[in-house]
């Protein structure tokens, strides 16, 4: 089965706020690309991608979002920190969905 | 937050001390090397990563920078692996800040299990000289870093150990190792033993006058006659290594990987037989960044056997003949320019001509006279200048393969030379860094080598039929001050020159 991609984010906003983030913006846009959700856990920014759309045969993290999409995720989050000037570690998670249920995977991948 | 930690590069033989430096910031999660490191060390960053997690830490969100300072001398290794996850332990404030003065190196696994690696002993010398009482070194290296008796060599097995270590959690008890007691421990045995060469009495004769004046050595026979086998027992029928050569050998085999696993001191003289395939950068040195020592160097101290001659590539025998002569090699690059010691004998083997039957009396020989000239011209003169003794090796004759007398073993052989070196050492004093006859300048030779009469006349005679020069006149000399050594005589006599005619390197082409 197939859920929508607001879909996808609205349960993964729900799931997250359950485990105590703060959320901070959804759908931030730049000229690079768009990060799904923006959000707070403690002391450390959160940029969250939802796939919502993976099936079945899905593996990981990892192989959902390729290379090219981290590097415009990265570059769209930098803009953020430049543009709110914020000064905190920030961290890139990744939520995905099995069937309907959803799955979260911190600190998903990197930058460097 | 940051963290700084000691730890070492090398450079050479030499290794100086560096500070490894981690700040932790916000921002994006990045981790970066700086502070030119080779690729293998910015590389270090998946095994750090995963080490410090499989260790039972964290690691830290945000953008994590190591420096490696001073940023301006090239990193290689992978021995920067333990320090930098340690100070970035502490930059994240998962260990206190400690202010550590010990150096640190060691390769981490994935697992977080600390790893062996080159250069260990380069490393407790810099500790030694910068004053600092102690490192802290991979268990598989600490007996090595032990060797240096101002420096306590703590051992590490783990990430999470090297870690309660610096919090002050436990207490680890350094490695000793006794350098002299390691040399003291030396069995006599001897494992390739000349009484295992049949017959070769000749060569066996002029094997001893090279180990007794340190004399380059070139033996010519036919395969199978005998001459790598009588090489082999070269190293063991020189004197044994003395405390600092043992360090030096030892030295050079750290920095090249060579040691072997929770080994220290090397108290045997090396032997090193490269293939006649060998390139250039493989024989003296070489590779990419600092350049690492080759043949010539871990022959230092000991023996290069080069065999069958003619066959190495002409370029590759033509950079010996520099550090034949300096004992040490100068490898230049951009950037970086590092000596490496290279006093070794060189012993070589070759066939007399390309089938290997010329002179053989049994067998007849099918090379034709250009062929051997052919054979012959790949060894320029100058090469063949800097060997003394040059030796024919025949095939043994089968009563003499049969025989069943009782052969000279090399600790009969061993305390002749031993007696001849100690003659030299008190003549020569180690004088301008010259302890054996083969170091003998043209000098030294007016000097020391007086003959008699009859010797006199000999000379004479041989310079004027041979036409030898002066070059091959002073070798000659050489070659007969070791032989009267061997024989306890302070002046050299006719027959000690005979001998040493016998021994010469153009003999031979005079005959093709």
């Amino acid at each position: 089965m197939a859920l929508s991609g607001a879909e996808g984010e609205e349960r993964a906003c729900r799931l997250l706020r359950d485990l105590g983030y703060l959320i901070v913006a959804r759908n931030w846009r730049s000229r690079f690309g768009e990060i799904d959700i923006i959000a707070r856990e403690g002391a450390t920014v959160v940029f969250v991608e939802v796939k919502a759309r993976s099936g079945q045969a899905y593996g990981g993290p990892a192989a959902a979002i390729d290379a090219r999409k981290r590097e415009r995720i990265a570059a769209t989050a930098g803009l953020f920190l430049q543009e709110t000037d914020c000064d905190l570690p920030a961290r890139f998670d990744v939520v995905t969905f099995v069937g309907d249920t959803p799955r979260l995977y911190r600190d998903a991948f990197r930058v460097g | 937050m940051f963290a700084r930690l000691t730890s070492a590069a090398v450079v050479g033989i030499d290794a100086s001390l560096i500070e490894v430096q981690c700040d932790i910031s916000g921002g994006l999660p990045m981790f970066q090397i700086v502070g030119l490191p080779e690729k293998e060390v910015s590389e270090s960053r998946e095994r750090i990563r995963s080490a410090i997690k499989n260790a039972g830490f964290s690691f830290p969100v945000g953008r994590v920078t190591a420096n490696l300072a001073p940023a301006d001398l090239r990193k290689r290794g992978v021995g920067y692996d333990l320090p930098i996850a340690l100070a970035i332990l502490m930059a994240s404030e998962q260990l206190p800040v400690v202010s550590e003065a010990r150096p640190i190196v060691g390769e981490l696994a994935l697992d977080g299990e600390v790893r062996g690696v080159p250069g260990v002993l380069p490393l407790s010398l810099a500790a030694a000289e910068s004053g600092l009482p102690g490192v802290i070194v991979p268990r598989e290296n600490a007996a090595e870093a032990a060797l240096i008796e101002a420096v306590s060599a703590y051992p590490i097995e783990t990430l999470a150990e090297a870690a309660e270590l610096l919090r002050g959690g436990i207490h680890i008890a350094p490695i000793e190792s006794h350098a002299d007691e390691l040399l003291a421990q030396r069995t006599d045995s001897i494992e390739h033993d000349i009484a295992g060469v049949r017959g070769q009495v000749q060569a066996k004769r002029a094997l001893e006058v090279a180990a007794a004046g340190g004399h380059n050595l070139l033996f010519v026979g036919p395969p199978g006659a005998g001459k790598s086998l009588l090489a082999r027992t070269l190293p063991e029928l020189l004197p044994p290594l003395s405390f600092d050569e043992a360090l030096e050998v030892t030295r050079i085999h750290s920095i090249a990987g060579l040691l072997e696993r929770g080994g220290s001191l090397v108290t045997g003289r090396p032997f090193r037989a490269p293939h006649h395939t060998i390139s250039y950068a493989g024989m003296v040195g070489g590779g990419h960044g600092v350049p690492g020592p080759g043949e010539i160097s871990l022959a230092h101290h000991g023996v290069l056997f080069l065999d069958e001659l003619p066959e190495f590539d002409r370029r590759v025998l033509e950079t010996l003949r520099q550090p034949l002569e300096d004992r040490s090699i100068l490898l230049s690059r951009a950037g970086v320019s590092v000596r490496y010691p290279a006093s070794f004998t060189l012993v070589a083997a070759m066939n007399p001509c390309p089938c290997g039957f010329l002179g053989d009396g049994q067998q007849p020989c099918t090379c034709s006279l250009a062929d051997l000239r052919r054979y012959r011209k790949r060894l320029s003169g100058p090469f063949l200048d800097r060997i003394d003794l040059v030796v024919d090796v025949p095939r043994l004759p089968v009563d003499e393969l049969f025989e069943e007398r009782e052969q000279e073993t090399s600790a009969t052989v061993r305390a002749r030379i031993a007696a001849a070196r100690r003659v030299q050492w008190l003549r020569l004093r180690g004088e301008a860094g010259r302890y054996c006859n083969a170091e003998l300048s043209g000098k030294d030779v007016r000097r020391f080598c007086k003959l008699d009469g009859k010797a006199v006349e000999l000379l004479k005679r041989a310079v004027a039929r041979f036409g030898l020069s002066a070059r091959g006149h002073v070798r000659v000399l050489r070659v007969a001050r070791t032989i009267a050594d061997l024989d306890a005589c302070e002046n050299i006599s006719s027959t000690h020159i005979a001998e040493a005619l016998g021994y010469r390197s153009d003999r031979r082409s005079t005959a093709v």
